[in-house]
């Protein structure tokens, strides 16, 4: 018989199983993989993915996403740039999608993520107004649907093709896909039971 | 808390979304068992999973290559008639040297989906004939990391996005990839909504544990 804390039993990030807490590096009794508990370690690795999100979206901004090529002239679009132009012609849920997803959503996980990495390690947000849980499983889940946009570039550049019309994918779509990826990486990085540790 | 030894814990349950401790209770058949805090699945009990999962993962193949093949969307423009497939869009990134915007691409709209599919059919095989106690374990393992990397949802809704900012400019064909690649959202969906992982795992545990007593 084995007497333990209810606190020192842990779950598993990859299979779910409930193992204990041994304080040191654990591995899953199930499938073996490595249950961090360096504190330090797991946030730094979550930092890098996200600073190098954060760099990746700044050219994502300034440089063209999209470029259309008609009878000889070229006119580049930023992300911002298609928004207010879907805008101005009317197009006002696309315009709007178009916002939520290549604008808001990555904003919002930038501070959603970089608030739960201070918090963390800092005695920030102790008074449970926001439930850090909640917070993070919402950016899981939103958090790809910022890709939206560089479907719809690469849609757009392979059915657009003709002699005079072309539409080609522009260096942001690179920038911004290279963001939405380490976002995604860098919260998959974060370890969700260091928010328990500091409840 | 008190213990017998250290495969009691599996009857113990974490919830995903808010991390409370729960213990595992035998549910009917069919039914869900919720997490009395935040009201999140913790589990499901389904006495035919492997028919269930084989059978969805089949046809979930089989609408994918059905998605892959055929055209997903044809436009009429100044005269000119253009279609696109999933590969051709990939293909089409490559082409003009967006080589990591097309590699990204074919990881989260092809690759991925394609190996949980395959992933899920061969599992579920396994299971149903009770072998491969080393290969399942991996299988599963392989699986929870490349679940949340499918996007074929997104995809979905991408395609009819860049359609609307076409109505005006070209006549618009949806193609039977189109429909194909719904099926397959819907399929995908309903299967990462209803078999959770942890259930395959149980699964696995209890078939093994069979094959011992044997």
């Amino acid at each position: 018989v084995i007497e333990i804390d209810e606190d020192k039993l842990i779950r598993c990030p990859v299979c779910g199983a409930v193992n204990i807490d041994k304080n040191k590096e654990n591995s899953c009794r199930r499938c073996g993989s490595k249950i961090y508990h360096h504190r330090s370690f797991s946030t730094e690795k979550s930092w890098a993915f996200l600073i190098t999100a954060m760099i990746a979206y700044i050219p994502a901004n300034l440089y063209p996403m999209l470029i259309t090529k008609q009878f000889g002239t070229e006119e580049g679009s930023t992300l911002l740039g298609g928004v207010v132009m879907l805008w101005e012609h009317g197009s006002y849920p696309i315009s709007m999608i178009i916002f939520v997803a290549s604008i808001l959503i990555p904003v919002l996980k930038f501070l959603v993520l970089i608030y739960l990495l201070i918090s963390v390690k800092y005695p920030i947000g102790k008074d449970k107004k926001v439930n850090k849980h909640k917070l993070y499983y919402m950016t899981e889940v939103i958090g790809p649907w910022s890709m939206i946009d560089v479907f719809v570039v690469a849609i757009l550049a392979a059915l657009i093709h003709l002699a005079n019309i072309q539409i080609i994918a522009g260096t942001a779509a690179t920038a911004f896909a290279i963001s939405v990826f380490f976002t995604l990486l860098a919260a998959h990085a974060f370890d969700e039971r260091l928010i328990k540790e500091y409840e | 808390m008190k213990l017998e030894n250290e495969d009691a814990l599996d009857n113990l349950i974490i919830c995903q979304k808010c991390f409370t401790l729960h213990e595992e209770i035998p549910i009917k058949d069919g039914t869900k068992a919720c997490c009395s805090e935040c009201g999140a699945i913790l589990y499901r009990y389904d006495s035919k999973l492997i028919d269930h999962g084989l059978a969805l993962s089949l046809t979930g193949i089989v609408f994918f290559i059905l998605a892959n093949v055929f055209p997903l969307v044809q436009i009429e423009i100044l005269g000119h008639e253009q279609f696109i497939t999933i590969p051709k869009t990939i293909f089409s990134l490559f082409e003009s040297g967006f080589y990591i915007v097309g590699l990204i691409c074919a990881f989260l709209i092809f690759i991925f989906p394609l190996m949980i599919f395959t992933i899920n059919m061969l599992l579920f095989t396994l299971l149903k004939i009770k072998r491969g106690e080393k290969l399942t374990k991996e299988l599963l393992i392989l699986l929870s990391h490349i679940t949340p990397w499918s996007m074929t949802d997104i995809f979905l809704i991408s395609i009819l996005v860049a359609l609307v900012k076409l109505i005006g400019y070209a006549q618009i064909h949806m193609g039977i990839a189109f429909w194909a690649l719904m099926v397959f959202v819907l399929i995908d969906l309903y299967i990462v909504k209803r078999i959770h992982l942890s259930e395959i795992w149980m699964l696995r545990k209890r078939i093994l544990l069979y094959e011992d007593k044997k």
